[in-house]
């Protein structure tokens, strides 16, 4: 049941959830059979598949302008800016019902059960307080309410099979697969939230190749089509264009007794409950935190430990393509999803850095976002007859390969307040600090040699490389890390089911909670985290709070 | 919005930033038309007709008739333009790319349908189900390689 304006919302809830997107959409469903009453505040609206513009002549525009997956470009009314001119990555989202599953890719890898154990196995970042044994029975019901597709047994993970059969793989994975093979190196069909046939009641993906622009189809596993489809027949309450400024705590308790929020005139409103719930994602969680300070929170709420907005981890990533003598038609099927290999996941002592990173095929793309530098990259094609070169004869004939990272979290990558910038409401905007380590650099460039090996094992008759030590700019697309779980409230922000140190009955499910950032796309996780937290909350409900 | 003069000078400009293909099959972004998408285009950039305008200002000075310029003569005169009004020209060289590629008679040029892709999308073969088992058998073969 979404409302909009003229809500007052006064009355006490139980849970008071913030943010509907992957996260927020997945804890409300666990929550739901308490029968407690559950509200959702939202600061975007419900977008229809009607309105994506992937039904429209010109839809490529619209990734330049109001789809654009960043809020900087888009600047819509429930979008904030983000002051990223320190970093070399900007993080890019949606704000709206379903969150950034709204133009998420759908690549749908779990976490491998070394990415819970750094610490212990490669002496670097720190352990989770849960491990992969501890979420396989969330990963398993979050993927049987997403509907996954996929190929079962996988030697990267241990056995588990994805209910649908996988997406078709398309000429560029047949080809990329052949040279993984000539080399002996691990690949395997990219698990995705996509469906690959119809099912229950929803649309088969019919290979638009357009994911970030919405799934018109309904085929993609975003919240919107997924978690918020049940919650609205079960008549969960959703108030959307509501945006939640500071979380409100009693002095004396120190437990949270609500939240204040511009609703859509903009007014200031107090919502009053007994559990909040924050899924404002990686950069959006801290920063609400961190602008809701008190006498006994001056440095920002459930920051005790000095850790809210710090150990920002995004995937850094940079591609090479090869081109190959038959056209590939890369702009057919699933964006980003066709192959990935995890050959170089793992740590090895006789590379020069520690962890490891993914390589994943996704499709190339359409014409116009690839003269215009590729999704993800703003820098434009060559003018001139290297223009008519380059999209005669390499564009229709690339495949790429795109190195993805994992990020080891470091505390001076963080999320802040911007001192000068604000949203429309007067909040103020985050701030992103962020640089490259020497150790992801150097997992970029064995990626870059290895991801040429494969093309050319492949068959490419020339491969395409920048060399130049970059990652891709509007490539923020997970962010990881900046509310971190853990057993020490001196060094965490949250515990091992999400519940903070320092206010009890204040939880966060987002991404911000990660402890390490493995180098896989994260929301398979984030959501199996969710029901974690969830099914923890239910089974603790007596005694909550102790 | 711009006198016939720049007009031609610009579908001209449009002509060397995307030229047409050598067998006449695709057109330049001259002839295709683009000059007509930037007037709409205030979306992508903060002022197209201005930064477009500097750019015509630029060509113009220095080379009072570009249009008798042989080919590599135009290329010449768009570097050093494009050298002295940077982010000018390279407002217009993005717009280009924006204004031409969304066009839906030019996509097919490349391969790409000139279909809204929603609902019909692509249709693409999944009958691979053998194809895959038995590509993917060498790297079943090799074993598990996660350590937990
Ligand atoms: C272009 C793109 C491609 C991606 N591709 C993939 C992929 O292939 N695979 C993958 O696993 N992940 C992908 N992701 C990442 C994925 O979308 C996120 O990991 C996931 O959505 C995060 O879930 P979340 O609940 O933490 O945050 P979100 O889904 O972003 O939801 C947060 C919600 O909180 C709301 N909110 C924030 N602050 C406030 C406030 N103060 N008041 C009220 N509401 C608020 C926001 O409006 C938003 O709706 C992609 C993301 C993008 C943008
Ligand atoms: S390619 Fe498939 S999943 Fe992606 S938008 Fe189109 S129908 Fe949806």
């Amino acid at each position: 049941m979404a409302t909009g304006a003229g809500e007052t919302g006064k009355d006490p809830v139980d849970v008071l959830i913030v943010g509907a997107g992957a996260s927020g959409a997945a804890i409300a469903w666990s929550l739901l059979e308490t029968r407690m009453r559950i509200l959702c505040l939202e600061q975007g609206k419900h977008i229809s598949d009607r309105d994506f513009p992937s039904r429209r002549e010109d839809y490529e525009l619209a990734r330049y302008g109001d789809f654009s997956c960043d809020p900087n470009v888009r600047m819509l009314k429930q979008d904030y800016p983000i002051n990223s001119t320190e970093s070399c990555i900007t993080p890019v989202n949606w704000n709206g019902v379903g969150g950034s599953t709204i133009n998420f890719l759908a690549h749908w890898p779990r976490m491998r059960p070394s990415d819970f154990r750094t610490r212990t196995l490669d002496g670097v970042a720190e352990d989770w307080p849960v491990d992969y044994a501890a979420l396989e029975p969330f990963y398993e019901m979050n993927d049987r309410n997403v509907g996954v597709s996929g190929l079962g047994g996988n030697p990267a993970y241990p056995p588990y099979r994805p209910e649908l059969p996988p997406i078709p793989i398309g000429r560029l994975g047949w080809k990329l697969a052949q040279g993984f093979n000539r080399l002996g190196w691990h690949w395997w069909p990219s698990d995705v939230a996509i469906l690959s046939r119809d099912h229950e009641g929803r649309q088969k993906c019919v290979n638009a190749g357009t994911c970030d622009l919405g799934c018109a189809a309904g085929a993609k596993g975003g919240a919107n089509f997924t978690y918020w489809a049940v919650l609205e027949r079960a008549r969960m309450e959703l108030r959307t264009e509501c945006r939640v400024r500071e979380v409100l705590i009693d002095p004396n308790t120190g437990f949270a007794t609500g939240v204040l929020y511009h609703g859509p005139d903009g007014q200031l409103q107090e919502q009053r409950a007994e559990i909040v719930i924050l899924a404002c994602n990686g950069v959006g969680t801290p920063r609400l935190l961190l602008n809701s300070k008190s006498k006994q929170f001056p440095d920002g709420l459930a920051n005790r430990s000095g850790m809210v907005g710090r150990n920002l981890m995004f995937h850094p990533l940079t591609g090479v393509s090869g081109v190959f003598d038959e056209p590939m038609k890369g702009h057919e099927g699933p964006m980003a999803c066709s192959i990935l290999s995890q050959e170089f996941y793992e740590t090895d002592t006789n590379r020069d850095f520690v962890r490891g990173y993914g390589l994943h095929a996704g499709r190339s793309t359409t014409p116009m976002t690839y003269a215009l530098g590729g999704y993800g990259i703003d820098r434009p094609i060559p003018w001139g007859e290297d223009h008519r070169e380059i999209m005669d004869n390499v564009y229709p004939f690339v495949a790429g390969l795109t190195v993805v990272t994992e990020d080891l979290p470091e505390e001076h990558n963080c999320v802040s307040l911007d001192p000068n910038l604000t949203d429309g409401d007067g909040i103020p905007a985050p701030k992103i600090t962020y640089r490259l380590s020497e150790n992801t650099r150097r997992m970029l460039r064995h990626g870059e040699e290895r991801a040429k090996e494969v093309l050319l094992a492949a068959g490419a008759k020339k491969v395409l490389c920048s060399d130049d030590g970059n990652v891709w700019w509007r490539a923020g697309w997970h962010q990881m890390g900046t509310c971190r779980m853990g057993n020490d409230p001196r060094a965490s922000v949250v515990n091992g089911w999400g519940r903070c140190h320092d206010v009890k009955n204040l939880f966060i499910v987002d991404g911000s909670i990660f402890v390490t950032a493995g180098a896989v796309n994260p929301t398979s996780t984030i959501q199996a985290l969710a029901l974690h937290i969830g099914d923890n909350i239910k089974n603790n409900i007596a005694n909550l709070f102790d | 919005m711009w006198s016939g003069t720049q007009r031609q000078l610009l579908d001209l400009i449009l002509d060397e930033l995307i030229p047409p293909g050598s067998d006449g099959r695709v057109p330049g972004a001259g002839a295709a038309g683009v000059a007509d998408f930037f007037p709409s285009a205030a979306r992508y950039a903060p002022d197209p007709v201005g930064a477009i305008t500097t750019v015509l200002a630029a060509v113009a000075a220095n080379s009072p008739d570009f249009a008798s310029l042989d080919r590599a003569g135009r290329v010449a005169v768009l570097k050093e333009a494009e050298s002295e009004e940077p982010d000018s020209f390279a407002t217009l060289v993005r717009l280009t790319y924006m204004g031409y590629y969304s066009r839906p008679d030019i996509r097919p040029l490349f391969g790409v349908g000139a279909h809204a892709v929603h609902p019909e999308g692509y249709p693409v073969e999944n009958g691979e189900a053998e194809r895959l088992a038995e590509l993917t058998e060498p790297v079943r073969a090799r074993g598990a390689i996660h350590r937990d």
